[in-house]
This record gives structure tokens, C-alpha cells and sequence, in this order.
């Protein structure tokens, strides 16, 4: 059973609007989010040739794309030759089974998780619930939100949309802390203890899987916390769950893409922990999971295949004018911001048919982006294919239509742009700025000019 | 009755590898990686020194090991629990390893010394791997982690640290730069998460 | 060389004073200028709401318009970025291919193109550049301070020798207005604070004057600052370089 959470049925634009009557908390998230752009940015500017290693990174997941199937049996064989279990998924539902089975083999009644989009995605958390699993997510973002009941709003930041002070009272409900006033020191200490038992008492760990290595079977989780570790070399039993997009060709790949991911996400050089698993620890199991669940249909478009490169590294929400000031929840996406918005169409186009246009389509994604893809570009192909395959508002559709033949008809573009300017001119503010009038809710008209430019040009002619 | 063919459904694997093989696009060549555009001509040891510091940790030189394990016992004067996998250093140990029956006992474990691989200038990062530790989660459950390094043996950057690695047949290793942090609560960056509380390099 | 002058629609109709300055000035450079007086639109609008099929009329009226210039020059980054990249909705004829190769946005011609950085103009202001995102990281118009490169920007060369002016320099260098097209009006709250915050930051630096290469920009900045009736004035680049004092 896939267990869904309840559905959002609120569009990017009623959320965001929502978002913004809270300024101060708007001007609070978009400062917050800027600086790690801001901290992106310098961390990029030390690499000598880092525009060529960003040509890299994509050149390395174009051609694996290609070849995907041949890497994909490469790197099965190799991981079954390093003495680990291979399960494949072909979606959310058969992924959550098939962790929940290993679970039951093992016995295990307590799991700890670290961070993995695949796994929200799948919605395994409340998959394992049902199942009388306790399951804890170890990542102190990610605990957060657990605690808070909320999905993340950020892939990297989970929290970021928490201030310390909602912190601090989900801590004290849930933890036990004493008021702190939000002290992230004193907050971090006592979650450190909490999860430390965790740890321990742990039956098994789910990790997610940040690179999967073709030609060794090994595996790279990479993390600021030690979270992934501590749950791994203390639990009997492993269990790593992968898109099938995470292939890399070679080892030496790593050396592109661990130069990339972590200062493009928070401008670190590099993240404290890059754990390479290849072999479970004596006495311990350890399995892979290798998800489609809508991988291999996108794969075939061959307009948005390029989506299929991202390295989840959120640089594209951070640099998202939108995004910061929107806020990851009024995506309503297990991965919201711009790489979101050109991933989730491709499941349920209807679903999030606003994401596309949550955009001014001003490609600072597409230039941020580590591996190059051209999101800019795929958020303005997808608006081509929603409004034909998904129901439009009348109005605009006419608008569209009447603006279509208006701008192709030289006499009547003039005939319309006269009307408009005399409305301008003459119409009351009162009138023009009244509630249909969407434009005029917080910014004035332009005064409509007696001629417009094609007129004065002409009259200038006529006075040669 | 004979002759009517039972289709056998195809397994999950079978059909997400024809899937992959239908829907993949064309050939397109792996691209060559140039080392020379990425030169820099920064001094190696001072560049790993500065991105250590960067990522919370301590850099400090050192003689021997002996002269490690002096220096750290001046520095964590209070701790109760600390094992050394340096060469000559046992006297520094109050952990023996045959008494450990799982990882969990060495939840006490304060100071932890290892000697590193090698490390790399460009983020500070140190590798480790599991054949150099008794146990792999001795680096993540101490509460102080010290490394020991020998200065030749750092390189620039990590497609030469791969290129080292392309030799070792490492069951599981990782690269530590600087201690466990976290931002996750309003970005105020805290040092110790859930791995070490800092991280002390000594350079031989 | 025969130059075709595009005036984008909502600047024909809305802000003919920018049209005319971007006649005069070119006219000053010795440039011989011809509007062909059939054009519309290049079909932006219609095609960036999802509407790309909306556009074709637009677009062939504009390659009918523009066919035998050898140059097609227009006070627009954006609907020189639409040419250069939507134009693939409709069939690519020699003329289209021809067209889509030859439009350029005003200061990437001047400088480029006629080679002239010092037009002679005067405007003893401070001015704030606002780096429209088509022109910026679609043509290219300039570095962007994402990626890591050499910092360049034609607007920026080209105000730099106006006399008199002082360009201010902001905290957030090229971050976009909010205007978006469509979106101004489909995402209103978010496209209204993109707006403020980018007026803010140029008030909080010192700037006496907005500029840009886009009316687009300027209409959505200009309209947040007349409501708020802030200490602003907006002008698009073509008027300023066609200032004398």
C-alpha cells in the first residue's frame, strides 16, 4: 500500500501568496537562502577551471545517460561480486515492499535513516509506520521536520523554513529540552544525545546514495554529520536506496563530481564525511535498492532528459528568486524549487501544472547548475505541453488566442493599442485599478501616451 | 490443455534494463578530463593547512609519534578513553581491542588517533580506510578525532586522490575534512553533530 | 549596411519616448535606420505563457518585416533572446535562419557592431544598472555572477562614458525583478516583492536613476515606484545615451 501523504490541492501561486503575507518572515527566508548562493559563489570563484569541471560533470551524465542499461548490469555484477544483496524497483510502491521485507527478515524493529529524496519520494516513512516500524530520521534537518510532521522544504536545508525558535518548542515537546530561547548550540547538544540512542539501539540503517560507482560496485553517501556512518557501522544490517540516474562510469568521476556538489550546495569544498562503501563490515549485511519509479520515462523525453543529470545539490533553490521567496512547501513536490519543477510534470503533469510557471524564466538556475542542465529552458518546454494537455482557464486561453491574431494583423495591433492607450489616458485610477485589474493591485499603469511610436514616426516622415 | 503459452511477467530488473535500453537517446562520448586547466600553482601544504583551519579543524606539527601523543595528552588532559593505532604508542591506549565485542562498547571512546593516507590540499580532506582501523566506526563515535599525516603525502587535488586510490582496494574508506557540524537549525553553523567533536591534524 | 529598427510592441504602444530615443541615437551615430512599418510583436508574450503556437503569426509578420536587413537592431534584449532562440516554432526558411543571425539588442550593436563606446552623451546622475535576465544569461550581454568568468557587461561599458554619471554599484548584482511576463499578473505577491526588493536595494545604494536594456523590467519597477511614490526616476539605456545636456 503507498501510503500517500494528504494532497495539497493548493497551486504554487495560492501558496506563494499565502508565503508572502508573513514579509518579515519572507525577508527572513529569501536573506537566508541568498547567503548560502552568496557562500556558493565564492567557494566556485577558488576553482581555477571550474566552468570546465561543470562541462565535466555534464559530459560524464550525458554519456552515462547513454549507456545507462550497460552500467547499470556492470554495476550489479560488481556490487554482487562485493558480497551484496541487488533489489530492483520499478516504483515508489515496490521499493517500500521490498525495504520492508529485508526489514522483516532481519527483524528489525527500529531503523535509522539518513537523508534521501529517493526515500521521500517513495514516501517510506509512512510506509514503515503502518507497518509498526519505528523509523527516525537521523539528519538534524530532516528530524526537524520529522518531529514537526512536515515534509522538507529544502533537499539539502530540510529546515530551512524553521526558525530557532519553533526549534526549540518542537524540542522541548518531543526531546524534553529546557526553553533555550532557540540557542542552536544547546539544541544540537541534546539532539547529538538523542539520536546517539538511537544509534545504539539501532536494528537497521537506510542511507540514501549520493554517487553509485559502475565500475567498482561501491557506493559514496556524503554527509556534514556523521549521520550516515554512525547508522551504518553500528547496524547489522545496510540497506542503500538509489535512483537509477546515480551511476557514475568510473571512480575517478568522483574527482568531477566531489569537486562540485558540495560547493555548489553550501560552498564547503568539500562535505566533512565522503563515505565509500563497497563491502559490508564483517558480520553485517548490507543491500542496494536501484529505483525507477518514472526515471526510464524521463529518460525517453528527449527534451528533459538532461533533468535526469541533477547531483541534488539544491543550488538551484538557493539561487531561485521565486524559491526564496516562496518557500519549498508551496511547490508542493518532494523536490520543490526549479529542478522540481521540470522533474514532478513528468509524473503528474496535472498535479503540478503551476510549477513551470512559478518562473520569470530568468536562468540563473541554469547558470548555477553543476552539471549544466538547461532547467531555464525545460521549464519553457514544459509550459508548451501543459497548456495543451492539461485544462486552461478559459480567459487565458482566449486572451492567448486574441493576442495570437492581433500581433499578426499590423492594422489591428495599431487599431488595439489606440483603445489601450486612450483607456490609460482617460479611464478613472479608481476604474483601471480595480480588482479584475491584477497588475494594478500594488504597481500603477503607465500613462497611456497620445501616439504611439509607429504614429510619431510616421508624422515625423510626413513633416521631411 | 497443452499449447496455450503462460507469459511469464517480467521481473522488475528485466523491465527497467529494456525500459533504460528503449528510452536511452544516442552514444554520446565520455568526455577526456585535462588536469592542466585546473593547475593552480598553490603551495600543496599551505593550501591544505588553510582548508583544514576552514572546516573547524586544528593543523599542528610533529616530530613522531610519540611527540603526537605527548602533544595530545597536553591537550585533552581530562580524557578517560583513548586508543591509538600509531606505531609505538600503546602506552596511550585504555582500550584493547580483544575486549571489544561490538562497536557499540566504544561509545565512550574521547580521543581517537589514526594515522591518515594521505590528503588532499584543495578541501583538507584526509582519506582513511578500513584496513588502517580496527573498526569503521571508531573515526564517527570518538569524541575527538586526530589524525596523523606525513607531509609528502598530500596532493592537490582529488582527481589525483582518486588516481592514488585507483591502486587500493578499499572495502570501505572515507575522506574526513574537519569535524561533524551542522547549520540545520537557522543556518547558525555548529561544531559536532553526530561524528567527532573536533578534528586535531598533526603534520609529520 | 542596412539596419532595420524593431521597436518591441508595449514600447510602440505604452513608451514611444524610448523608440524614439533609440531612433535618435542611432540616427546621431550615422546610422541609416529604417522601421518597417508592418511590424508587431516577436510573439515573447504568447510563447513564454506556453502559447508558442499563438506566436507563429507574430513571428512570420516579424521575419516578413525584417527579411532584408542586413542588421535588425531593437531597445530589447528579450525579444532579440525570443528571436534568436523561439524562432524554431516556425519553419526555417533562408530568410528565418537569415533574421534569427542578425538581431541585436541596442547596446550589444552600438558596441559591437558600430565599435562605438563614447556616444556623447551626458547625464550627471547616479544611475543603477538593473541587469535584465534575457539579455543578461540569454545573450549574453554581460557576465553573470553566477558563473566564473571574466566580468564584462555592454550596458555597463557603454554608461561608464556617459559624462557625469556615477554608476552605483549593488548588493545584489544581477537578481531578477519580477516582472516575468504572464507572471507579473499570475504570480502577483511574489512578482511584487522581486519588484520592491530590487527597488530597496537601489535606494539603499544610492541610486538616483533605474536603467536597463528591457521596458519590460522598467514598466513592472516604474509601476512599484509610482504607487509607492518613491525617489526614482526610470529610464530605459537608449534615453540616457541620447541625453545631452
Amino acid at each position: 500500500m503507498l501510503v500517500e501523504p494528504k494532497e495539497n490541492k493548493m497551486s504554487h501561486s495560492k501558496a506563494a501568496s499565502l508565503f508572502n503575507k508573513d514579509e518579515k518572515k519572507v525577508n527572513w527566508h529569501d536573506k537566508a537562502l541568498w547567503f548560502v548562493r552568496h557562500k556558493r559563489d565564492i567557494a566556485a570563484h577558488t576553482v581555477k577551471g571550474w566552468e570546465e569541471l561543470r562541462n565535466l560533470g555534464q559530459g560524464i551524465k550525458a554519456h552515462t545517460l547513454s549507456e545507462l542499461d550497460t552500467y547499470l548490469i556492470q554495476f550489479e555484477e560488481n556490487v554482487l561480486n562485493n558480497g551484496v544483496q541487488v533489489h530492483w524497483a520499478k516504483d515508489g510502491e515496490e521499493h517500500n515492499k521490498i525495504v520492508g521485507s529485508i526489514l522483516k527478515e532481519h527483524n528489525a524493529k527500529k531503523v535509522v535513516k539518513s537523508k534521501s529524496m529517493l526515500t521521500e519520494e517513495c514516501h517510506l516513512n509512512p510506509f514503515m509506520e503502518a507497518e509498526g516500524i519505528e523509523i527516525i530520521d537521523t539528519d538534524l534537518g530532516e528530524r526537524i521536520v520529522q518531529l514537526a510532521k512536515e515534509p522538507p522544504s529544502h533537499i539539502v536545508l530540510p529546515a530551512i523554513h524553521k526558525t530557532k525558535e519553533e526549534v526549540d518548542e518542537l524540542f522541548q515537546e518531543h526531546l524534553g529540552t529546557k526553553p533555550s530561547g532557540g540557542d542552536p548550540q544547546y539544541l544540537t547538544g541534546e539532539a547529538r544525545k538523542h539520536l546517539r540512542e538511537k544509534f545504539i539501539e539501532a536494528d537497521a540503517a537506510i542511507t540514501g546514495v549520493n554517487f553509485a560507482i559502475a565500475d567498482t560496485g561501491g557506493i559514496v553517501v556524503c554527509t556534514n554529520e556523521g549521520n550516515a556512518d554512525m547508522g551504518t557501522h553500528l547496524a547489522p544490517v545496510h540497506i542503500a536506496c538509489m535512483g537509477i540516474e546515480k551511476l557514475i562510469p568510473q571512480q575517478e568521476h568522483l574527482g568531477v563530481f566531489l569537486r562540485l556538489l558540495a560547493r555548489s550546495a553550501t560552498g564547503q569544498h568539500i562535505t566533512t564525511y565522503s563515505s565509500h562503501f563497497k563491502k559490508p563490515r564483517e558480520g553485517s549485511k548490507m543491500h542496494i535498492v536501484i529505483v525507477d519509479n518514472g526515471r526510464t520515462e524521463q529518460l525517453g523525453r528527449p527534451d528533459f532528459r538532461a533533468s535526469l543529470h541533477c547531483i541534488r545539490c539544491g543550488a538551484c533553490m538557493n539561487t531561485c528568486p521565486i524559491y526564496r521567496r516562496s518557500g519549498g512547501h508551496s511547490y508542493d513536490a518532494t523536490i520543490p524549487g526549479p529542478i522540481g519543477a521540470i522533474l514532478s510534470p513528468g509524473k503528474d503533469l496535472k498535479k503540478h501544472s503551476s510549477l513551470p510557471f512559478a518562473s520569470t524564466l530568468c536562468g540563473s538556475c541554469t547558470d548555477v547548475c553543476p552539471v549544466k542542465i538547461d532547467i531555464h529552458s525545460q521549464l519553457y518546454k514544459w509550459r508548451q505541453i501543459i497548456t495543451k494537455e492539461t485544462p486552461q482557464p478559459f480567459v487565458k486561453k482566449i486572451s492567448m488566442k486574441m493576442m495570437g491574431s492581433i500581433f499578426s494583423k499590423p492594422k489591428q495591433f495599431e487599431k488595439v493599442g489606440k483603445i489601450a492607450r486612450w483607456s490609460l489616458r482617460n479611464l478613472p485610477k479608481g476604474m483601471i485599478n480595480s480588482k479584475p485589474n491584477v497588475w494594478g493591485k500594488e504597481r500603477d499603469l503607465p500613462i497611456g501616451p497620445k501616439e504611439s511610436f509607429d504614429e510619431w514616426y510616421k508624422n515625423r516622415k510626413k513633416d521631411e | 490443455m497443452s499449447g496455450i503459452k503462460t507469459e511469464k511477467k517480467m521481473s522488475s530488473r528485466d523491465n527497467i534494463l529494456s525500459r533504460v535500453k528503449t528510452n536511452k537517446p544516442e552514444v554520446i562520448e565520455l568526455p577526456k578530463i585535462d588536469l592542466n586547466v585546473f593547475d593552480d600553482s598553490r603551495n600543496v601544504l599551505d593550501e591544505f593547512i588553510k582548508k583544514v583551519e576552514t572546516a573547524g579543524g586544528n593543523v599542528f606539527e610533529a616530530t613522531s609519534n610519540e611527540n603526537v601523543v605527548s602533544q595530545v595528552k597536553v591537550m585533552f588532559p581530562d580524557s578517560k578513553v583513548n586508543f591509538s593505532t600509531l606505531k609505538s604508542t600503546e602506552s596511550f591506549n585504555t582500550v584493547s581491542f580483544d575486549a571489544i565485542k561490538r562497536p557499540h562498547d566504544l561509545e565512550n571512546l574521547d580521543i581517537l588517533i589514526l594515522e591518515g593516507s594521505f590528503g588532499v590540499a584543495e578541501n583538507g580532506a584526509i582519506w582513511l580506510n578500513d584496513a588502517q582501523m580496527p573498526m569503521r566506526i571508531l573515526p564517527f563515535i570518538a569524541k575527538h578525532l586526530v589524525l596523523v599525516l606525513k607531509k609528502g603525502n598530500i596532493v592537490t587535488f582529488m582527481h589525483q586522490a582518486y588516481r592514488k586510490l585507483s591502486t587500493e582496494d578499499t572495502d570501505f574508506g572515507v575522506f574526513i575534512s574537519g569535524p561533524s557540524k551542522t547549520a540545520d537549525i537557522e543556518q547558525s553553523l555548529v561544531i559536532g553533530a553526530h561524528g567527532a567533536l573536533s578534528l586535531t591534524v598533526f603534520l609529520k | 549596411m542596412k539596419v532595420g529598427l524593431f521597436i518591441p510592441c508595449y514600447i510602440n504602444q505604452l513608451y514611444p519616448q524610448v523608440g524614439k530615443a533609440t531612433l535618435e541615437l542611432l540616427e546621431k551615430l550615422n546610422v541609416e535606420v529604417v522601421y518597417p512599418s508592418g511590424q508587431t510583436c516577436c510573439g515573447q508574450p504568447m510563447a513564454n505563457s506556453g502559447y508558442e503556437y499563438e506566436s507563429v503569426g507574430a513571428s512570420n509578420n516579424f521575419v516578413e518585416n525584417f527579411k532584408e536587413f542586413d542588421y535588425i537592431v531593437m531597445p530589447s534584449g528579450s525579444c532579440a533572446y525570443h528571436v534568436k532562440k523561439h524562432f524554431d516554432v516556425i519553419p526555417q526558411t533562408d530568410d528565418v535562419i537569415k533574421v534569427r543571425e542578425n538581431v541585436y539588442e541596442l547596446c550589444d550593436f552600438i558596441l559591437n557592431v558600430l565599435k562605438v563606446k563614447n556616444v556623447g552623451a551626458s547625464f550627471p546622475y547616479k544611475v543603477g544598472i538593473h541587469q535584465s535576465c534575457h539579455g543578461l544569461r540569454g545573450l549574453r550581454l554581460g557576465s553573470c555572477s553566477e558563473m566564473v568568468t571574466e566580468e564584462y557587461s555592454y550596458i555597463g561599458e557603454l554608461l561608464n562614458e556617459v559624462s557625469g554619471t556615477e554608476i552605483i554599484e549593488l548588493t545584489r548584482k544581477d537578481e531578477c525583478c519580477g516582472f516575468g511576463g504572464t507572471f507579473a499578473v499570475t504570480e502577483e505577491a511574489i512578482s511584487v516583492k522581486m519588484g520592491k526588493d530590487i527597488i530597496q536595494d537601489h535606494l539603499d545604494n544610492g541610486a538616483e536613476v533605474i536603467t536597463a536594456t528591457d521596458t519590460s523590467c522598467l514598466m513592472h519597477l516604474e509601476g512599484l515606484v509610482t504607487r509607492n511614490k518613491q525617489p526614482l526616476k526610470i529610464l530605459h539605456i537608449a534615453e540616457i545615451l541620447n541625453s545631452v545636456s
